[in-house]
């Protein structure tokens, strides 16, 4: 136990003490937050304006209907050409304009518009041509108000016709589908990152010491199992405090925001965001149900990895094709999130979150649902159990292959051979 | 008394019997070589005695009690024959954490280690990094990581390769002193020149077999073939005896072969008969490479993989 514990020290500190690991644990918020507001700025600034043509065969689409909607929507500019279809084909890209519309012949306000075709000389995605579609099918419905006599005052009245269905959880008065999504996505993508990248890096840790040799100085004095476990608890140690000293950065923005008023605009609304968050969910739940599947997770997929590690040689290939397997039940794992966050009461979001290998990150995508309603205690509970079970297993299974492979050298064995490690006595 | 026992020990691999029911007995303060071919299993034997591996039968008996590889690690120096350090970790602490492995407190292990960095003039070692070492300096640092704990079996797997002279030396005279010191040195190696030198007792394997036992002494004279040299002031042009005969004539030197039935003196008086002056006299024993090429050839250079029945 005294061993297991140097172990554990070593890999610790030696891990927590290098630069990568603390610039790692400042610079990942940083990054993370650059790529949610920049993939939003990109977005944002990559739509595009059309210039289009209209042209009306049927009478409905007149110069002031026209020169109204571009002064109520500027997005897409929208110009009446009296040029023939035939003549206009052929030159509408020199004289400026992006495509134009046909409004054919035998329109008809009260049958109506099926479909019209945008002809342009590019191809644009649905998203792309959705406001131009927007707007012309605003131009319609006003010409057909105007057919049928309904003026602004009526048309006022129709417009509040949407109901907007909003959910109130009678049990749990707090909650909040849309800060839980946020949280429940932040929560399962946080996870996926910390098995992935603390996963390879136990491998890493553990093909190192093969190669390197040191294994065998070291096996001579504890049992394989004692050093894949100090591995495997050190650097699990070492991702619990990363994700410590990122929550703590959270409360500290969020108190040092609090108290230093509300006049700092961004700032301000920024931690108004987080009280509403921190307010519809329990937050220490979630914290706390992290820190377990966090470790339990971490110990499920890390032991894999491990074993994977003592199997392989130098050859960082053969760690790729390996352990392939491993990273496709973490990916898995991940697109199972989406759908578990959508509706997080169906039965692929309950079984995921209890079967041990997607209860990680399912289950957490879930928790900030509320506990006991969306995820009753039972779910809970088992997932859990499950998970401990499921990583013992894994750990166990792990060890026969670790011990074996740590001292072979050559080869590199297939996951068949391996399997047979683990099971012979 | 013997320091470790080994009885009937046996470790079959998938395709191969790497240790075949060898048994070994090593007495107490010895320097004991362990010798045989690359692949003869002397790496797989080593490693179920310092508890890597647990053999498939047999006993292991260390100190005088049944070797428990969990409790007796302390009592074991292992050195492996491929070299293995954290490459990024600080020499010093490196030893620290090896050494507290082993079992030694950390006060305990601070005070030993900077006994022997002195004794190796390694002190300004402590702060530098494995990968800032050239090879032979890993060399030492390995040597003193293995025998810093005081272990009273020390396991050196092909120690000296690497080292320039003055260094072999150097680790050399501290085999003497700790075998002195009532450690017991296991020294595997192929290289014959300093088994003859260093050990006392010897243990040839080979394809996972024991094919010879002894001390450096007994066994050549098992392997003696009656050779002898003879330098003769001159040598005579024609040599008719059916006391011997001439294997070999240097330039003033003569390599007999005594036959069977007689004696060297009976060499001697045949050359005072004809009149020649001796200048020496000498038996040739083989060296223990020859022993060691005699008994290991015939055999494949490389062990085959076998076929087994489990």
């Amino acid at each position: 136990m005294k061993k297991i514990l140097l172990i554990i020290k070593r890999e610790y500190l030696t891990r927590v003490r290098k630069r990568t690991f603390i610039i790692g644990t400042i610079l990942f918020p940083v990054l993370y937050l650059a790529l949610i507001f920049g993939t939003g700025y990109i977005a944002d600034k990559s739509k595009q304006d059309f210039n289009v043509a209209i042209i009306d065969k049927s009478g409905y689409f007149t110069d002031t209907l026209i020169a109204k909607a571009n002064r109520a929507d500027t997005a897409n500019k929208l110009s009446l050409i009296q040029i023939p279809e035939e003549a206009f084909k052929k030159e509408f890209d020199s004289l400026g304009y992006n495509g134009y519309v046909v409004i054919p012949q035998n329109a008809s306000w009260k049958t109506g518009l099926d479909s019209l075709s945008f002809n342009t000389h590019n191809t644009y995605g649905i998203g792309a041509t959705a406001p131009l579609e927007a707007k012309l099918n605003r131009m319609w419905s006003d010409i057909k108000n105007d057919s049928l006599g309904i003026d602004t005052l009526k048309k006022r009245i129709l417009a509040k016709s949407n109901i907007s269905l909003k959910i109130n959880n009678e049990k749990n008065r707090a909650a909040d589908a849309g800060s839980a999504t946020i949280i429940g996505y932040v929560c399962g993508f946080l996870m996926y990152l910390i098995l992935l990248l603390y996963g390879s890096q136990v491998m890493m840790g553990v093909t190192e010491e093969k190669t390197n040799r040191i294994a065998e100085v070291v096996v001579s004095s504890v049992k394989p199992f004692q050093l894949m476990l100090g591995k495997i608890i050190g650097i699990g140690m070492v991702a619990l405090t990363q994700f410590l000293i990122w929550v703590s950065f959270v409360f500290l923005i969020y108190n040092v925001g609090k108290f230093s008023g509300h006049d700092a605009g961004a700032m301000a609304n920024a931690v108004g965001n987080i009280q509403k968050v921190f307010t519809s969910v329990h937050i220490f739940l979630v914290v706390g149900c992290f820190i377990f599947y966090l470790l339990a997770g971490f110990f499920f997929y890390s032991s894999l990895y491990a074993a994977i590690g003592s199997a392989i040689n130098e050859d960082m290939r053969e760690a790729q094709s390996l352990s392939f397997p491993i990273t496709m039940l973490i990916i898995f794992s991940i697109a199972l999130m989406t759908p578990a966050i959508t509706n997080p009461s169906s039965p692929v979001a309950v079984w995921a979150s209890i079967i041990p290998f997607s209860s990680p990150i399912v289950m957490m995508a879930r928790i900030p649902f509320g506990v006991p309603n969306t995820v009753p205690y039972w779910q809970l509970g088992l997932s859990m159990i499950l998970l401990i079970g499921g990583f013992m297993f894994t750990t166990w299974f792990a060890a026969r292959i670790y011990r074996t492979g740590i001292l072979m050298y050559g080869k590199k064995p297939s996951w068949k051979e391996m399997i047979k490690w683990a099971f012979r006595k | 008394m013997n320091i470790l026992e080994v009885h009937n020990l046996k470790k079959y691999f998938a395709t191969q019997k790497a240790v075949d029911d060898i048994s070994l007995e090593i007495p107490k303060g010895s320097i004991f070589g362990l010798l045989g071919p690359n692949g003869a299993g002397k790496t797989t034997l080593i490693r179920m005695i310092t508890g890597i591996f647990y053999p498939d039968a047999g006993d292991i008996i260390l100190k005088g009690k049944k070797f428990d590889p969990e409790n007796d690690a302390k009592y074991i120096g292992y050195m492996p024959e491929e070299r293995g350090l954290y490459k990024k970790m600080k020499i010093g602490e490196q030893a620290l954490y090896l050494a507290q492995l082993k079992g030694l407190s950390r006060s305990d292990a601070m005070s030993k280690i900077r006994d022997w960095f002195k004794r190796f003039e390694m002190e300004s070692w402590w702060n530098k990094k494995v990968e800032d070492l050239s090879k032979g300096m890993g060399q030492k640092l390995q040597f003193v990581i293995t025998v810093l704990h005081e272990p009273d079996l020390i396991i050196l797997d092909e120690p000296f390769s690497g080292l320039d002279p003055v260094n072999s030396n150097l680790i050399k005279d501290e085999i003497y002193r700790l075998a002195q010191n009532g450690a017991t040195i296991i020294f595997s190696t192929h290289r014959m020149e300093q088994v003859e030198e260093i050990c006392d007792k010897i243990v040839l394997v080979n394809k996972g077999k024991k094919i010879l036992d002894g001390s450096v002494q007994s066994v050549k004279q098992d392997f003696k073939e009656n050779l002898f040299g003879i330098q003769l002031e001159n040598i005579p042009d024609a040599i008719n005896s059916n006391v011997f005969e001439t294997i070999k004539t240097n330039k003033q030197e003569l390599i007999v072969k005594i036959k069977e039935g007689y004696k060297p003196n009976d060499v001697l008086g045949y050359f005072i008969n004809q009149g020649v002056n001796i200048v020496s006299f000498k038996e040739m024993l083989p060296s223990l490479n020859e022993i060691f090429i005699r008994l290991v050839e015939g055999t494949p250079t490389a062990r085959q993989f076998q076929k087994m029945e489990s």
